[in-house]
């Protein structure tokens, strides 16, 4: 076990006290795990190409203390004015503006873990019961489990469309890189329908880690359109995990867009257990310097005629490494499932690294399934065509990998949010080497 | 406008073009036929500056500059257009964002101020009104899944927009039907102009019965070795090209023979 991970065993809550017993239960179940266990390391397979030694040099301190945070720091402005905006500061519920639409109800994780809510306590359960189910150990869960205080809690009532929430996070710099660990619910119960935009954006003068784990639950019919678009600071270590339990018919479509951050790792699992319900991958990663992007995409199909899409792209520049593995299981009786992966990288320079990897196992039948993965530069024929037409080198190669990724932002309904995520994307776009 | 003296190109080492003159006035229209692998895209690709090409000996000079020392943006810039043969897919980029980025650098260079969103898209209803071609390409990406004959009068369109002051047609007519190809032709006669040269390659004399050049020349193993008026096209449709080993330059009523590369 690592030096950090012992740190940060050392440094785990002794007392699991204050709430109801069933999370008394969660948060022993986390510690004892990651006791176990630690953090991940290169020996667990799920983490083969990422290793956390940026983040283990530096002596991160695990963020324990739960106090009133101050106001009047510093927010980054938000992509889009949503009807309902909440910000994020090191972890915890800073702030709520706008309002909620009726049938819509926002938390704080520390209240609702107090007066409850209807179906929280099985969430959180689930989530080692989905670990115990994929048989990936997955250290960071546990120590957010274990710590588990602060967050939010969203849940729409059946039938209600909620519109658009924004979850605004960022970090402060401490004297100390800090560790900060959060968990956000999602409920939907039967038709009912959310918009969450999450948007990672720290001051570059920190080196905090983020540990963050996402869960929803979504209910017949319901639809859960989740973006999540971070351009986090060079140091930054964000650790992330979105795990969505799906009914039938239910729709989950989730785009993520990394533009920043050192080190990034990010895990997006749907269970598919009802039939027919549909699930929409999408995600758009750019590196240069020495950033490391790492997303794990995993479809269960558990339930017959469901539908699933992964779709990413990636451009490395500079030093920069990508890590992608796109996984889809077909479990027995998941009949007439229709799965499709699809990933494409560019290269644009020596010294970048993209570690691409597809798996699809299939138990059912009549299933329809297709994956590619490929990594390459950027088309010559294409650069040499737009320079004939009289857009300089730089500019042709900057038009190309910015429409390399535009496939992702433009798949989003809100043609104004794909427009700006996309001029961000090209503010950031790593140049041809 | 355009002078190519003794010009000699190869591609990957073998040698394609060797010898070739060719001079190109303003407001004439030339054309160039040739059998297959004489050298015809080769010439197109040269002057458009495709870094396959290597240019071994010769120069070209354009506007009474070198062009063979400028980039292919350069070029562009200073008025050279080549219609693709091949019109490349471009995934992603808008037909429209694209072109008005392309006339926009040409127009820097020159130090011409920008044209906003709004005078382009004027400026492009205008051209596609001149041409008779639906705003529909207007909104797809460069090219993708666009037909044969939709990717050629998007090469038209994109000169008529861009204005040059030469252009390079290559092989512009394969690949249409006849009356794809009409509409590729008058898109073509109505950019012609006193100050704009035209070379259209061909190997066929089908397109020449709707643009009909000033000249023709006959490009057979890398030079030119025949050079008429209009009317050459049609011998070289009825004898075909292979009179053309046969020496049976000599019977045909020309302005100029030059010596075959390798008699």
């Amino acid at each position: 076990m690592s030096e950090l991970s012992a740190q940060l065993i050392a440094a785990l809550p002794e007392n699991f006290g204050s709430g109801p017993g069933w999370l008394k239960v969660l948060r022993q179940a986390g510690a004892e795990e990651f006791r176990a266990h630690g953090l991940p390391t290169r020996k667990d397979e799920a983490w083969k190409y990422t290793g956390l030694g940026t983040l283990a040099q530096g002596e991160v301190m695990l963020a324990t203390d739960f106090e009133v945070m101050v106001s009047g720091s510093t927010h980054p402005k938000p992509l889009v004015e949503n009807e309902l905006q909440i910000n994020m500061l090191d972890g915890q519920f800073l702030a709520e503006i706008g309002n909620q639409r009726p049938g819509l109800t926002v938390l704080p994780m520390a209240d609702a873990l107090i007066h409850g809510l209807t179906g929280l306590q099985a969430l959180l359960e689930s989530l080692t019961e989905t670990q115990l189910k994929t048989g990936s150990t997955h250290g960071f869960s546990a120590l957010n489990s274990a710590t588990l205080e602060s967050g939010v809690v969203i849940h729409v009532a059946a039938g209600t469309d909620a519109g658009s929430l924004s979850l605004i996070w960022s970090t402060r710099a401490a004297e100390a890189p800090l560790l900060f660990n959060s968990r956000i619910c999602v409920i939907l119960e039967q038709d009912a329908k959310l918009e969450l935009l999450e948007h990672f954006e720290s001051p570059n003068d920190n080196a905090n880690t983020s540990n963050i784990v996402l869960q929803a639950d979504l209910g017949v019919n319901a639809v859960f359109q989740h973006i999540r678009f971070q351009q986090e600071s060079d140091d930054a270590t964000l650790i992330t995990r979105t795990e969505i339990s799906q009914q039938a018919e239910s729709e989950y479509a989730y785009y993520g867009f990394d533009l920043g951050g050192g080190l990034v790792r990010h895990d997006v699992h749907t269970s598919i257990k009802g039939s027919g319900a549909k699930s929409a991958i999408n995600g758009a990663y750019l590196l240069d310097g020495n950033r490391h992007v790492d997303n794990h995409a995993r479809v269960d199909h558990i339930a017959p005629g469901g539908f699933s899409d992964q779709y990413f792209r990636g451009v490395a520049g500079g030093r920069g490494r990508a890590v992608f593995n796109t996984a889809v299981c077909v479990h027995p009786g998941a009949d007439e499932t229709e799965a499709r992966q699809s990933n494409a990288n560019i290269l644009l320079s020596a010294r970048a690294e993209v570690d691409t990897k597809p798996e699809l196992e299939i138990y059912a039948d009549e299933v329809v399934a297709s994956h590619g993965a490929t990594v390459g530069q950027l088309d010559e024929q294409a650069v040499f065509y737009m320079r004939s037409r009289g857009l300089s080198e730089p500019d042709a190669r900057q038009l190309l990998t910015t429409a390399f990724c535009r496939s992702v932002s433009d798949k989003l309904a809100d043609q104004v949010l794909g427009e700006l995520i996309s001029k961000r994307m090209m503010d950031v776009m790593p140049q041809a080497e | 406008m355009l002078k190519i003296k003794n010009l000699h190109a190869t591609v990957a080492g073998n040698k394609i073009l060797k010898g070739l003159n060719l001079e190109l006035k303003a407001g004439e229209v030339h054309a160039i036929m040739g059998p297959n692998g004489a050298g015809k895209s080769t010439l197109g690709n040269v002057l458009a500056g495709r870094e396959a090409y290597d240019v071994t000996e010769g120069e070209i000079i354009f506007n009474g500059k070198n062009l063979l020392e400028l980039e292919p943006e350069e070029r562009a810039c200073e008025g050279v257009f080549l219609a693709f043969q091949y019109p490349v897919e471009i995934p992603g980029v808008n037909n429209t964002y694209f072109l008005r980025a392309a006339l926009n650098a040409q127009r820097k260079y020159r130090g011409e101020e920008a044209l906003d969103s709004v005078s382009f898209l004027r400026l492009v209803r205008e051209k596609l009104k001149i041409l008779h071609i639906g705003d529909g390409l207007l909104h797809r990406a460069v090219n993708e899944g666009f037909s044969g004959g939709e990717k050629k009068r998007n090469e038209i369109f994109q000169m008529a927009v861009l204005e040059p002051t030469l252009a390079i047609l290559d092989e512009t007519d394969s690949g249409l039907d006849i009356d794809a190809l009409k509409t590729v032709a008058e898109g073509v006669n109505r950019l012609r102009s006193p100050d704009r040269g035209m070379i259209v390659i061909t190997h066929y004399q089908r397109l020449l019965d709707y643009i009909v050049p000033d000249k023709v020349h006959v490009l057979a193993d890398g030079k030119l070795v025949a050079t008429g008026g209009a009317d050459l096209a049609l011998k070289l449709e009825e004898q075909g090209y292979a009179w053309l080993e046969d020496g049976g330059i000599a019977t045909l009523d020309v302005d100029s023979v030059e010596q075959m590369a390798n008699p």
